[in-house]
Order: structure tokens, then sequence, then C-alpha cells
């Protein structure tokens, strides 16, 4: 197991994965991308990720199966949830369900850093995220 | 800015349109109220004063017809009596003239009798002549005179007895003459006294007739006048009822006159058809402001779905920024694009509802049903995504094209749509299709949910204004109650089905504007929008 963190990024917007990855991956994270609930389910079934981070409202399979899912998997994971701006309520029963933290839409990337590294953290192992101070937003 | 300019502009068009439907609604009121008053007036009061007129009249001829009677009656009654005296010194006469004969005696006591007798005669001459004629009575007195003569012949014979040798021979000549003068007098008195009797009895018969008669007639013509005050004054009431429950269904037409007078009643038009100038714009409020209440619903569901272009936007921005050195070229230009398609994908979620949310004129035309439905559905879609559920949407092909207003349908099906969601459980399905209609000539659109379906003794209020099931603030009971008016504008009918435990099923029918007769009605109704 390499010390990198590893983190999967599940939301049906391409466009998120596609920018945060890179992002992430400066970090020092070993990210893995998916738009696809069944398939970030799948990927979750054969590997223990240290970090989830998942959109709430998708079709078909919505982040609180995932949540659930991970729960029943692995109680090491920290599961963080992505929520739009008007679903407070089910990002506060994600919490009671287990979640690590949620972050709501819209965010930036630094923001998903910091959740990110509180929850290396909360793991034990703390990654130095060298946030760039200020980005001028 | 130019943009705006134009949108500008077709909101003043919308005004004015809407100003033009508005005068062409007072115009019709206007005619309507012409043709109200142009007729000729019978009032109820009229038709209630000239009831009891005719009755007074009536009751006043009768009287006066007894009156006479009565007085008739009584005349003829006196004249029996003078006649009855006349019969009776006549009669005596003959019994003394009948004493003369046998016995000698007693002929100044029927000479007597006889005098009185024309004395009773003369002294009511005036009745008798009223009653017999002048001819009659000349006759009678004629007789009186005559058979007076031949006994003051025979007084005359017997004074001078010792002188006339032929004595017995002329007293037996005048006894035969006397004799039959006598009867013939007594019978003809006795003939008119039967004949006045007569008279009396049929004058008491007619006046017990008059008296039977008016009764019948007076009954006959009371129910009658009842009966037509009545049925007049029901019938009245009968349309106006129709009238309030047609205007309560939405239809703003204008009473127009229904009979050829104009009465009470007809005031009564005139302040409904104001009332309905009334209803129509206030009716218009209504409609806009439950739109305004539909678009609160929607925004909830697009400002989550903006949400998500925003995100992008913002990641996107943030990591050119912050990556902008190391990136190459072809990256940031990837990324500019991102930005500027997900600055379009903003821009597309909130037109929708913004083309919605602008001020709507009603402007009839002809609409394809299954791209307005179409459109409703993307109206909805975030609402839908939002709650999980699944729309499906189906249409007839080549379905023909409804006449009507574009904003307002829109709203019905929106809200019919909205309604669905709501009933709806996450992970539920919606059906919405477009079909002919059984009645031919409309097209139905059906709106189906699998929800928990109408209880079965509220399905009969569901439409009433006012009327919601959903905890209070979360509905005003008007969707339902709006979509209704706006239907039946449109010539339209709105019907519900629901099964308890297995959903409901709204199903909206429109006419189509294929048929010529169909257009022209459908143009006749929207003069009345």
């Amino acid at each position: 197991m390499s010390d990198k963190l590893e983190v999967l990024l599940l939301d049906d917007e391409p466009i998120v994965g596609k920018r945060l990855k890179p992002a992430l991956s400066k970090n020092g994270c070993e990210v893995e991308v998916f738009q696809d609930p069944k398939k970030a389910l799948e990927r979750i079934g054969q590997k223990e990720f240290d970090i989830v981070v998942t959109d709430i409202r998708m079709d078909e399979i919505d982040g609180m199966q995932i949540l659930e899912h991970v729960r029943d998997k692995s109680s090491r994971t920290k599961v963080i949830m992505i929520t739009g701006y008007a679903m407070m309520s089910l990002a506060r029963e994600a919490m009671e369900k287990g979640a690590f933290d949620f972050i709501a839409k819209p965010f930036q990337p630094n923001d998903l850093r910091k959740v990110i590294a509180k929850a290396a953290e909360a793991l034990g192992s703390p990654v130095d995220f060298d946030i760039p101070a200020a980005d001028g937003v | 800015m130019t943009s705006k300019k134009a949108s500008d502009s077709s909101d003043q068009a919308s005004a004015s349109t809407t100003l033009d439907r508005h005068f062409s609604r007072i115009k019709a009121i206007d005619s309507a109220r012409q043709a109200f008053l142009s007729r000729r007036r019978f009032s109820l009061r009229l038709q209630i004063y000239l009831g009891f007129f005719l009755i007074f009249i009536f009751v006043l001829s009768i009287a006066t017809a007894l009156i006479i009677t009565m007085y008739q009656v009584e005349d003829r009654l006196q004249f029996l009596e003078i006649i009855n005296g006349y019969a009776m010194e006549i009669q005596q006469a003959r019994r003394f003239e009948k004493n003369f004969f046998l016995y000698g005696t007693n002929l100044n006591d029927a000479l007597e009798n006889v005098y009185k007798a024309k004395e009773i005669f003369d002294s009511n001459s005036e009745e008798v002549i009223s009653i017999l004629g002048k001819d009659t009575e000349n006759v009678a007195l004629a007789n009186i005179e005559r058979y007076k003569g031949l006994l003051e012949r025979l007084a005359e014979l017997r004074q001078d007895q010792a002188s006339r040798p032929d004595f017995e021979r002329e007293k037996k000549k005048i006894e035969l003459e006397l004799r039959r003068h006598g009867h013939e007098m007594v019978s003809s008195a006795h003939e008119l006294m039967n004949r006045e009797r007569y008279y009396v009895s049929k004058a008491l018969l007619r006046s017990r007739y008059i008296h039977l008669f008016s009764l019948v007639f007076l009954i006959i013509f009371l129910a009658s006048y009842a009966y037509f005050l009545g049925s007049r004054i029901m019938n009245h009431i009968k349309r106006f009822a129709e009238y309030a429950q047609r205007i309560a269904a939405g239809d703003f037409t204008p009473l127009m006159p229904m009979q050829r007078f104009r009465d009470e009643f007809t005031d009564v038009a005139l302040a409904i058809n104001q009332m309905i100038l009334e209803l129509e714009k206030r009716g218009g409020v209504l409609i806009q402001s439950h739109k305004m209440r539909a678009v609160g619903t929607l925004t909830s569901g697009v400002a989550h779905e903006l949400n998500n272009p925003l995100n992008n936007i913002t990641i996107t921005a943030h990591m050119l920024l912050e990556d902008y050195e190391e990136l190459p070229d072809e990256e940031r230009k990837d990324m500019i694009s991102d930005l500027i398609s997900e600055a379009d994908r903003s821009k597309k979620i909130i037109s929708n509802l913004l083309d919605f949310t602008r001020e709507s004129s009603s402007q009839l035309e002809p609409l394809k049903l299954d791209h307005l439905l179409e459109k409703t559905i993307r109206l909805a879609s975030n609402q839908i995504k939002l709650s999980g559920i699944k729309i499906e949407f189906q249409s007839s092909e080549n379905l023909p094209r409804i006449h009507g207003d574009i904003q307002q349908l829109e709203q019905v099906f929106l809200n019919l749509i909205l309604n669905a969601i709501d009933a709806s459980s996450k992970g539920g399905k919606i059906q919405v299709m477009v079909l002919p209609a059984d009645e031919p000539n409309y097209l139905a659109v059906k709106v189906i949910d699998f929800g928990a379906g109408i209880p079965e003794h509220i399905l009969p209020s569901i439409f009433d204004p006012f009327f919601t099931t959903k905890i209070k603030g979360k509905g005003t009971g008007l969707g339902l109650s709006v979509s209704q008016g706006i239907i039946t504008k449109h010539g339209g009918r709105i019907r519900v089905s629901s099964a308890e435990g297995s959903g409901t099923t709204f199903t909206v029918t429109l006419p189509v504007t294929t048929i010529p007769s169909a257009v022209s009605t459908g143009k006749e109704k929207s003069s009345h929008f």
C-alpha cells in the first residue's frame, strides 16, 4: 500500500472529476473518479478507499445508498457528501448515518481540500496540504 | 441590451392584448346591456297589479250583475203583488156578479171591486208599463173598461127595469157577455201571474248561476294567474341558478336577454354582467398569482439544478487560476470552453422559468399539445429530478392542433404535473399522455401518478376553491380550481379518476381546431376571454 491517500470521487457531473482529480493529485492523493454510481459501487467492493467523496443526488443510485454501502464495507473509510445548497436536511441525515462531513455545491477546490485534510487527520495520516493561500477569489 | 428591449416590447404587446381583451369584454357586456334595455318593459309588479285589477273588474261586474238581478227580482215581486191584488179584485167582482145573477144582489159590490181593480192598475201604471209594456197595459185597461162598462150597463138596466119590457132578454145578453169576458179577464190575470212567477224564478236561477259560475271562473282565473306568475318567477330563479353555476365554472359569457320583455330580473342580469366583468378581472389576477406560486415551487428545483453548472464553473475557474502557468494551451482552452458551456447551461436552466414567469397576456393561437407538454415537462424537470421521480411522456402522432393560450395551458399542465410529483413517492413514476379523446374533435391529456390516490369522499370537492389536503402554508387549494377555470374557458373539461392506493389520473380534454365548426366555437369562446 502506498502512503498516498486513496480517494474515490463520485459525481455524475463529468467536469467535477475532470478538474478535481488533478487538483487533489497535486496534494498527494491517489484519486479515482467515477460518474456512474454503479461502477463506483463495484470499485468500492473491490478496494478499501481512505476517503469516498460522493454527490448525494444522482439518478438511480444516490449518495445515501453509496454511504450505506461504504459503511457496511469498512468503518475506516471516511465518506464526504456533496450536497446541493437546497438539501441541507439530506446532509444532516447523512451525518446521522455516519458521513464524515459534507460540502455544499458550489464549492471551491480548496474547500474540498480542507475537508479531505480533516479526514486524513482523523484517519491518523495527516497530509500536508499546501493549500495555495489567497487565490484571488 | 437589445434582448431587454425586445422583451420590453413584447411585454407592451402583451399588455395591449390584455387591454384589447378587456375592452372587447366590456363591449360585449355593453351590447348585452343594450339588448336587455331595448325590450318593452313588463315588470313583475305590473303583472301583479294587472292581475289584481282584472280580478277587481271581474268581481265588480259580478256584483253589478247580481245587484241588477236582485232589483229585477224585486220589481217582478212587486208587480206580482200588484197583479195578485188585481186578480183578487176581479175574482171578487166575479163572485158578486154571480150573486147578482143568482139572487139579484151585490151588483154594486161587484162594481166597487172593479173600480178597485182599475185603481190598482192606474196607481201602479208606471210599474205595469215598465214590465208589461204600453200595449199590454192598454189591452188590460181596455178589458177592465169593458167589464166595468158591462156592469154599469147592467146597473142601468136594473134601474130602468120597470120601463123596459125586454129587461130579461137584455139581462141575459149582458150576462152571457159578462161571464165570457170576466172569465177571460181572470184567466189573463192568472196567466200574467204565472208568467211573472216564471220570470222571478228564472231571475233567481240566473243569480244562482252567476254565483256558481263566477266562483268557478274566479278559481280557474286565480289558479292560472298564480301559475303564470309563479312560473315566471320560478323560471327566472332557475335560470339565474344556472347562470351562477356556469359563472362559477369559469364561463364568463355575458348574460343575454332570454324573453321578450324586461322586468325586475333584467336589473339582476345587468348587475350579474357587471359582476362578470369584475370577476374576470379578479380571475386574471388569481391566475397570475397562482402562476407565481407555481414559479415559487419551481424555483427550488431551479436553484438546486443551477448549483451543478455553478459548481463546475467555480471549480474550473479556480483550477484555471491555480495552474494557469503549468497548463498546456489546449487544456486552458478546454477549461475556458467548459466555462462557456456551463454558463450556457445555467442560462438554459433559468430561461424556461423566466419564460413562464413573464406576465402573460391571453393570446389565443393554434397550438401543438405535444410540444406544449414537452415544454411543460422541461419546465418541471428540475423538480422531477429533485424528487427522484421518473416521468414518461407519450404522444399519438399527427395530432391536430388545438386553439388556446399557451401560457395558461402550460400553467394548467404544470399544476397537474407538480401535483402528481407531490402525490408520488421517491422512485415513483408519472405518465403524461396526449391522445385523441373519446369524444370526436377533442384531444385528451392524461397526467397519471401511481401515488396513494384521492379518497373517494373528497374526490367531489377537489376542484372547489380553497380545498386542499396539503399542510398549512404548502398549498392554497386554488390550483385545480384555477386550472378548471382556464380549461372551461378553452371549451374543454378536466376530470379526475382515482383509485385509493393505486394512483390518480387527471384527464384534460380540449377541442381541436381542424374542424371549421370547432374553430368558430373556439373563436366565439375567445371573445369571452
